[in-house]
Order: C-alpha cells, then structure tokens, then sequence
C-alpha cells in the first residue's frame, strides 16, 4: 500500500495542482465579477455580445470545414500509405507527425511567406502576371491554414483502422457476387464508421482549441474563442480573466457534449454491427 | 498482391499530400537563403548573411537556452510522474488501464488554451515561480503523448514475471526496476523523451499567456522577429524545421532498429 502511495503521488500532485483545482477555479469564476462577488453577467455577456458571438461562430465554421476538408483528405492518404512498403509507411508517418508539430508560429509564418502580400506565391504571379488570388488573413486563410495540421493528424489517427482492413474480405465478397460499392457500403463502412466519426470529432476539438495558428496568422483580426480567450487574459481587449474562464467554461462544455454524443453514436454503431 | 496500377496510385496519392504539407516549409527555407525575392520566379541571389546575422544575435542564444532548459525540465518531470504510474498500472493493475486511458483525449477537451484561465486564475497571485507552473503544466499537457509510447512499451514482454523473479532473488524494488525493467524499455522511454521534449521546445500558448512574454523562448522569439524581420524569421524557422527533422529522423531510425529483430523473431515462430 506504502509502495504504490510513493508510485501514484508525484502523477496525483501533478494532477491535483494542474489540472483538478484550475479547472475547479475556472468553473467557479465563469460565474465571478472581476472583485470576486458571484455573477450570471459573465454568461449574459456572452448571451447578449455580437462580437463573442462572432467568436464561436467562427470557431465552428473554421473547425467544421477544416475537419470535413482534412478527414476526406486524411482518408485517401491512410488509405494509400497502408498499400506501400513497410519501412516506407513508418518513415513517412513520423514525417506526418513532425509536419503536424509544425503546426502554430512557424506554419503561420511560413504560410505568410508563401502566400503572403509580400509573399513568394505574388512575387512568381507578379512576374508572370497572373492574378494573386488567396487571402491568407480571411476566414477562408485560417481554415486553409488549419489543413496543414489536421491532415496530417487526420492521417496518423486513421492509418492503424486501416491498417487493421483485411485484404480477404474484399475477395470473398467479390467471389460472394457483390459489387464493389455493395462492398464498400456494406462491409468497409460499418467497420470504419466509428473510427471516422471519432477521428472526425478529435480534429473537430483540435481545431476548436487551436490558438497558436490563429494569433499568429490573423493577430486579433479574425476573432475565434481562443484567440478571444487569449485577448482576455493578457488584455488586448481589457483584461478579464472571469469573463476568460466563462469561455473556456463554454468550451469545455461543449466539447465533452460532442465527445459524449460522439461516444453514443459509435457505440450504438457497434451494436448494430 | 497489389497491382502496378495500384502501387502507383497510392505512391502518386502520398506524394501529392507530402508535396501539399511541406510547400510552405520548402519556400521558407529558399527564402531564408534568398537576397531579395519579391517579383521574380526565383529569388535574386543566394546568401548566407541572415544566418549569420541570426546566430550572432545575443537574443537568439539567450531564446535558445531558455528553451532548451524549459524542454530538459519538462521531460524529467514528465518521466518522473508518468513512468512509476505506466509501469505499476501495466504490471500490476491493468485494471486501471480503462481509467488512465481515458486521459489520452483530455487536450482535446482541454486543450492548452482552456487550461491556461484556470491556471492564471488560482496561480497569479500566489507566491510560486510562474515557470515552475509552466513547467508542470506543459508536463501534464504532454501525458496523452508521453502515455501512449511508454504504454506501447510495456506491451511486448511478461514483466510481472521478470520483476517478481528479481525481488524473489532478493533485490529491492527500485534497484530490481532499474536491472531488469529498465534495459527492456530503454528505446520506448527514449520516444517517450524525444516526443515530450521536442513538444515542450515548441510550446507556445502556455509560455506566451501564463508568463506574459516576459520569459522569450524560441517561439515567442519566433513570434516577435515574425512582425518586425521577415529574413531573420525565416531563418529561425528554417532551424526550427532542421530540428524537428533531426528528431524524426532519430525516431525513424530507432523503429527501424526496434523492428528488424521482431520480424525475425515473428518469422521463426
């Protein structure tokens, strides 16, 4: 007992001190003033506010289109990978993964320099004289921008599902009289259902939580809740670490609501198949 | 087996999403050797004068050491708490695997950004040093990581079996670890350190909010030359790149090196 107390505490005092008491404060001071005094103004705030609107709207918008764009995408590259070589797959998965580590300053800067005003895209369009297209710093660039992370993690979550695919059961159903589409719908979809709407909610949630990305390629121009949360604490906007916590308090919310949902549709996926 | 067509597709698909994900760090890394580069097809000239310029930078060096320093202390607090945990609960107590499993979604639910109001919240004004709060909340963000690899580790061998024989033969527990466990798990620990350490290097909403960029780590470096020096940027990027490619590039070598001998051994079986 002695022995697994010494094994458990570092792991339970980490826990305790960085993740159970801030969230506990976060929650209690979602409904505090900024002296302390207990409040619902925050949540009106965010009720009443068309800016904080703005802020979730543009949230859902960038992580919906990003997460449908990159899940798609994520598909046909798992899907491929799993037909090469072996040594080929596993180097070129920790090369996704270190593409997906790119992710946040670098990947906005590079972005930048790429597609940018002042940028490599408009100078060889320049010189060629074609039209400049693109811009980066629109709802349009952050979820452009999003792709860059989420296809690749889209990709390194799907590939062990299919991975698991087995070969045969194309044959056998191929010898059985059925049409590939039969197969698809009918033998592939059931399986990987689960998995893609699982794998669809984590980029979903990941785009929803990505402030890095956003602030360094918009500033405070295209307004989302973690941009909004982080211009709350260090007082872009004025300074208001209550109102900050209401927000985080709405999306963590709402995220464990998608997981909870997410987690009952796949289950009752399972029990049907 | 595969057809050509197939092969070819699937080699043509790949490359086309690679080409997609790395177009943006290929122009940075042109651009950092560029002169000037903005209405050619090509940049004017090549030159090395940004990377000097960059290196010689007494900021760039104090940047890199805070890093450097964050990301060691990081990872050894990382091991610290993770690693007894991992190997009782897979020795042990693989009942409460459910349990700690569940834990690898949680930075989707409260992902860095969300953390941090909490953190600032109960923390600002205590008296404890800000970076020590980063420090451990930057090891607790990277569980899920550090879990899954160090988990992935315990999975190959019996080692209640192996562990229970050293303490029969009469040696004390953490000397019985470090023996007989240790040597067995060394390549997943290493994973499991290389991942933790390269995500605490490239940390930055903790850093930036909890800290008030008071504490300049290479991002937040990073961040500062980005509005004001687009050449010094662009080379800190770049060496930013060259490090995440170092790291894979050791990572990719040790799953070569793990997994030549355990298809062997799954051919003989």
């Amino acid at each position: 007992m002695a022995n697994r107390l010494k094994i458990f505490l570092p792991f339970g005092i980490l826990v305790v001190l960085i993740l159970i008491i801030p969230v506990l404060v976060m929650l209690i001071a979602s409904f505090q003033t900024l002296d302390g005094g207990l409040t619902l103004d925050n949540y009106h705030q965010v009720i009443t506010n068309r800016y904080y609107h703005l802020a979730i709207l543009n949230s859902l918008k960038i992580s919906g289109i990003t997460a449908g764009v990159s899940i798609v995408i994520a598909i046909v590259g798992a899907h491929a990978l799993t037909k090469l070589q072996t040594s080929t797959k596993q180097a070129l998965i920790t090369l996704f993964n270190m593409s997906a580590s790119f992710a946040g300053v670098p990947l906005a800067f590079s972005l930048i320099i790429l597609f940018g005003n002042a940028g490599v895209w408009r100078a060889i369009t320049t010189a060629l004289g074609w039209p400049n297209g693109l811009n980066l710093y629109s709802l349009t660039g952050a979820t452009f921008a999003y792709t860059f992370f989420e296809i690749p993690l889209g990709i390194m979550f799907l590939f062990p599902v299919f991975e698991e695919l087995n070969p045969q059961w194309r044959e056998a159903s191929a010898v059985l009289g059925a049409s590939r589409g039969f197969f698809l719908r009918q033998v592939i979809l059931p399986v990987i259902l689960p998995n893609l709407v699982e794998v669809f909610i984590l980029l979903f949630a990941n785009a929803m939580g990505t402030y890095e990305t956003a602030f360094a390629l918009t500033g405070n121009n295209i307004v989302t809740i973690p941009t909004l949360i982080g211009a709350l604490i260090n007082g872009e906007l004025t300074a208001n670490v209550p109102l900050a916590c209401t927000f985080a308090t709405i999306f963590a919310g709402l995220m464990t609501l998608i997981v909870w949902v997410g987690n009952r549709v796949t289950r009752s996926k399972w029990e049907v198949a | 087996m595969l057809s050509s067509t197939e092969r070819f597709y699937a080699r043509f698909v790949t490359l086309l999403i690679f080409i997609y994900l790395v177009m943006p760090i290929l122009a940075t890394i042109v651009y950092s050797f560029a002169t000037s580069w903005v209405k050619t097809i090509l940049p004017e000239g090549l030159t090395l004068k940004w990377y000097q310029q960059l290196v010689t930078n007494p900021d760039f060096s104090a940047a890199l050491v805070r890093s450097l320093g964050l990301s060691l202390g990081t990872t050894l607090i990382a091991m610290a708490c993770f690693l007894p945990v991992v190997f009782y609960v897979n020795v042990y107590a693989p009942s409460l695997k459910a349990k700690l499993h569940f834990i690898t979604i949680l930075p989707f639910t409260i992902p860095g950004i969300i953390l941090v109001t909490g953190l600032i919240q109960v923390y600002a004004n205590l008296p404890i040093p800000k970076s020590l709060i980063l420090v451990l909340a930057i090891a607790l963000l990277s569980l899920p990581l550090t879990y899954q690899v160090l988990n992935n580790a315990f999975i190959a061998h019996d080692f209640r079996a192996m562990f229970e024989q050293a303490l029969v033969l009469g040696e004390r527990p953490i000397p019985a670890f470090l023996k007989v466990i240790l040597p067995n798990i060394k390549s997943g620990i290493f994973v499991a350190m290389l991942l933790t350490f390269t995500s605490a290097f490239g940390e930055y909403v903790l850093t930036n909010l909890l800290l008030g960029g008071n504490f300049e780590t290479l991002k937040i470096y990073m961040y500062r030359l980005m509005q004001s020096n687009g050449q010094a940027s662009s080379v800190l990027t770049t060496i930013y790149f060259l490090f995440l490619a170092f790291i894979s590039l050791i990572l990719i070598l040790i799953m070569r090196h793990a997994n030549t001998p355990s298809k062997e051994r799954s051919k003989h079986s």
